[in-house]
């Protein structure tokens, strides 16, 4: 396919998953201003928001089984984190500052490691799926990286390997206009990151990341596809970063008001909602209902964020190795004695 | 009546100050959590700051147009006692240092 | 070494960020061959506001945006410089240089050598560097060990803005590679500046400075570790003890002579740095050291440093961090020692 191409859209989900997948948006979209929220407030020290990629996130979790799929996010995923049930208070762990990477179980909850480097985990996903088929076992990797993260050479040496082995992974794209400051017209040559799947001799397809049933529907293909063996998909979710790249970023200095406003009215949520009204019968008491239950959802997670207790120092060191060298533990003691030293205020 | 203060949080990635661009609270006024309270500038951008907590605001530290330091006091509120506690602090950068370690020359230093 | 500047007060004050920015402003004016460029150094001016204005005033020509690829970065780096050009890349964070860890230890370092000397690489590496504010995983790395272990590159490390003008303003000049490791946590503080008299007064590459005078035991510190050792040295002089403090400001080359200097007065050593323990660059401070003062040390070279832990999260900073009472401790023991 190429960049020129017209995205694909949904249509055809059933009424009731349509309506958990808008409650999942909603909460996220709830979340999101509040974590926004909690970072003026001086709780988070920091937050990449993801206002205006509600469906490409929520969407494409969705997908995902728990029982056997395993999912390689970055650090803007909250959205898969609310589709997949992922504790979101040790999500967000990691914009505490108590602990980079989250402090949920990655390997329970499926959902890997909060991950900051850009592209970092893609690689990941492809080796993960060739141990799904060394093992003979039918799960399917599932990769989220950015417009931004596609410059990386990784996600060219995941794609390659991918591709040679038809290994079952799902390279997924969240293409939100903006890497920073860097729109995607100069970051990805020739306008499409699915359009590079050719080359690598498996689909890739485009869809209109901000209408959730599409992004669901082409995440269910691409898996059935990877659980047949048939290898690997690019999905490219055409979507927008309605909001700054984090907290510490000021998006008046390199775009326009203009642009930032044509999206409003291509909000994933409001169009959901809309699609929920028209085609499935939700009425204002539902929507009321809706937002109720999200923000008494957020409600609960803000004030399990602003409980949440800092990890003990001494983790620091006891977390580095599985076998830990007694260095280290010269160290720790260093560590603590002076720390001892300091509670007791001696002088 | 209890009082609580709050400090100006590092807004973005180490900065040390912010300048107070315009107060949209005043004394007296009663306001609800979240809700827009000042608007700033920093080196990198401006922003409005919401309401850490609801409350009554009791004093405001800064004049507009005038420089805080990250750590700095912006605002106190009038809280029940009963709903006191804080929400949110950040450790001034370089702030003065603690000090507990003495240190002493030996008997033989010439 | 030098000794400070003593010349009389400038009139203003700068940031260490305007500061960089001035160093960067003057250089691409003064050299149509230099070309700034990395992630978000355009229209936004760098995540640091350090090359706001850049563009406007230079053009997209010289001063650009790349796409989100530091390999590709420092890739071009070389081909540029094998063209004529004299780049100044920046890496927006320190973390994200691993990914161009290939290109600047395979090919930046050594190009010259490979070439016999045909192919000079003036490529300036800014890298905002270090921790101390509080910031996410990747974002707080001290990385001058691994630079300065790679034959081939030369760095810097700046503590005050006149210090990051002089020292960035040498390393655009210099024939060879840099890697400029610009300390975020004091890019916001002011600090008297002059740029002409900054210029005029810069000593040679590879000289440490005296940034406070004392005769008891010698602090060498660098980046944001300068300002820490400062402050040490204040609580230190309440109780007598007078602490010098070295900055050595050029991590590779050492200063060797400039350290003997300082430690051949007062005979005691304490090296600090954020970076973790083994194989830091304290190891070889204190080697240095030793080489050359073993005959007068009056006890072994003291390290206080981050631990072998990787950088841990915000909330842990300040447990891992040199602090002060951690340098006066290691004060205290090299003043206690005693042989046998």
């Amino acid at each position: 396919m190429t960049a020129t191409e017209s995205l694909r859209t949904g249509a055809g989900l059933d009424g009731e998953l349509l309506r958990d997948l808008y409650q999942r948006m909603l909460l996220t979209r709830q979340l999101d201003l509040e974590f926004v929220t909690m970072q003026r407030q001086g709780v988070l020290l920091g937050y990449a928001p993801l206002r205006g990629q509600e469906a490409a996130q929520v969407g494409s979790g969705a997908v995902v089984d728990r029982a056997r799929d395993f999912v390689f996010p970055t650090y803007r995923e909250v959205g898969v984190a609310v589709a997949m049930d992922v504790d979101v208070v040790g999500y967000m762990a990691t914009h505490l500052g108590v602990w980079n990477g989250g402090a949920y179980d990655p390997i329970a909850s499926r959902f890997g490691a909060v991950n900051a480097v850009v592209a970092g985990s893609v690689l990941h996903a492809v080796g993960w799926a060739k141990g799904e088929k060394l093992t003979g076992s039918d799960g399917v990797a599932l990769a989220y990286f950015g417009d931004g993260a596609s410059s990386q050479g990784d996600v060219h040496e995941a794609m390659n390997f991918a591709g040679v082995d038809r290994l079952p992974v799902v390279f997924f794209c969240q293409n939100n206009g903006w890497a920073i400051s860097v729109p995607t017209a100069r970051q990805v040559a020739g306008g499409s990151v699915s359009a590079r799947a050719a080359g690598y001799g498996f689909p890739g397809v485009r869809v209109d990341g901000n209408d959730v049933e599409a992004v669901y529907l082409a995440t269910q293909e691409a898996f059935a596809r990877a659980r047949a063996g048939e290898g690997p998909t690019v999905i490219e979710a055409m979507t927008y970063r309605s909001g700054p790249h984090s907290t510490s970023d000021d998006p008046g200095r390199y775009r326009e008001l203009v642009e930032e406003n044509s999206w409003i009215e291509r909000d994933p949520i409001t169009r959901l909602a809309l699609r929920l009204r028209e085609e499935h019968a939700a009425d204002e008491a539902y929507f009321e209902g809706a937002l109720a239950e999200a923000r008494a959802a957020t409600e609960s997670i803000r004030t399990g964020i602003t409980e949440t207790v800092g990890r003990p120092a001494e983790e620091m060191f006891d977390l580095v190795f599985a076998n830990r060298p007694t260095t280290l533990d010269q160290q720790r003691d260093l560590w603590r004695a002076a720390a001892e030293g300091e509670e007791r205020g001696d002088d | 009546m209890a009082e609580i203060s709050f400090n100006l949080p590092d807004l973005g990635e180490g900065l040390i100050d912010a300048k107070v661009l315009e107060w949209l609270v005043s004394v007296g006024d009663y306001v609800e959590r979240g809700a827009p309270i000042v608007e700033v500038e920093t080196t990198k951008s401006a922003l409005e700051l919401p309401s850490p907590r609801a409350g009554t605001v009791a004093r405001l530290h800064a004049e507009e147009d005038e420089d805080i330091k990250v750590g700095d006091p912006l605002i106190t509120f009038e809280v029940p006692d009963d709903s006191a506690g804080i929400v949110g602090t950040v450790p001034q950068q370089d702030a003065e240092p603690k000090r507990r370690v003495r240190v002493q020359l030996p008997d033989d230093e010439d | 070494m030098t000794d400070a500047p003593t010349t009389a007060a400038p009139s203003t004050t700068l940031s260490m960020q305007a500061a960089i920015n001035l160093a960067l402003e003057h250089a691409l004016a003064q050299d149509d061959r230099t070309l700034v460029f990395g992630e978000d150094v355009g229209k936004l001016g760098g995540v640091f506001r350090v090359t706001d204005g850049l563009q406007e005033r230079f053009g997209a020509d010289r001063v650009f945006d790349t796409p989100l690829a530091e390999s590709a970065i420092m890739g071009m780096a070389v081909g540029l410089a094998l063209h004529g050009f004299r780049p100044i890349p920046e890496i927006q964070f320190d973390g994200f240089s691993y990914p161009a860890m290939n290109q600047i230890i395979t090919q930046l370092a050594r190009m010259h050598y490979r070439t016999r000397g045909a192919a000079p690489m003036p490529v300036t590496l800014r890298l905002p560097s270090f921790g101390g504010i509080r910031s996410p995983e990747m974002h707080s790395e001290s990385l001058e060990a691994i630079f300065a272990h790679v034959p081939g590159l030369k760095v810097a490390s700046p503590s005050t803005p006149t210090d990051a003008y002089q020292l960035l303003r040498q390393s655009i000049a210099d024939p060879d590679p840099v890697i400029f490791m610009e300390p975020k946590a004091r890019y916001w503080n002011k600090a008297p500046f002059d740029a002409a008299m900054a210029l005029a007064d810069t000593p040679p590459i590879g000289s440490s400075r005296v940034v406070r005078p004392g005769k008891h035991v010698t602090l060498v510190a660098w980046g944001a570790m300068v300002s820490r050792c400062i402050r040490a040295a204040e609580f230190a002089a309440e109780d007598g003890v007078e602490l010098e403090v070295l900055d050595l400001r050029w991590l590779k080359p050492i200063d060797a002579a400039g350290l003997a200097a300082s430690v051949g007065r007062t005979r005691r050593a304490v090296v600090v740095h954020e970076a973790p323990l083994t194989a830091g660059l304290g190891a070889e401070v204190g080697t240095l050291i030793t080489e050359q003062c073993f005959g007068t040390l009056r006890a072994p070279v003291q390290r206080v440093t981050g631990y072998d832990v990787p950088y841990p999260p915000g909330d842990l900073e300040d447990h891992y961090l040199p602090s002060t009472d951690r340098i006066l401790s290691a004060v205290q023991r090299v003043l206690e020692y005693r042989r046998g």
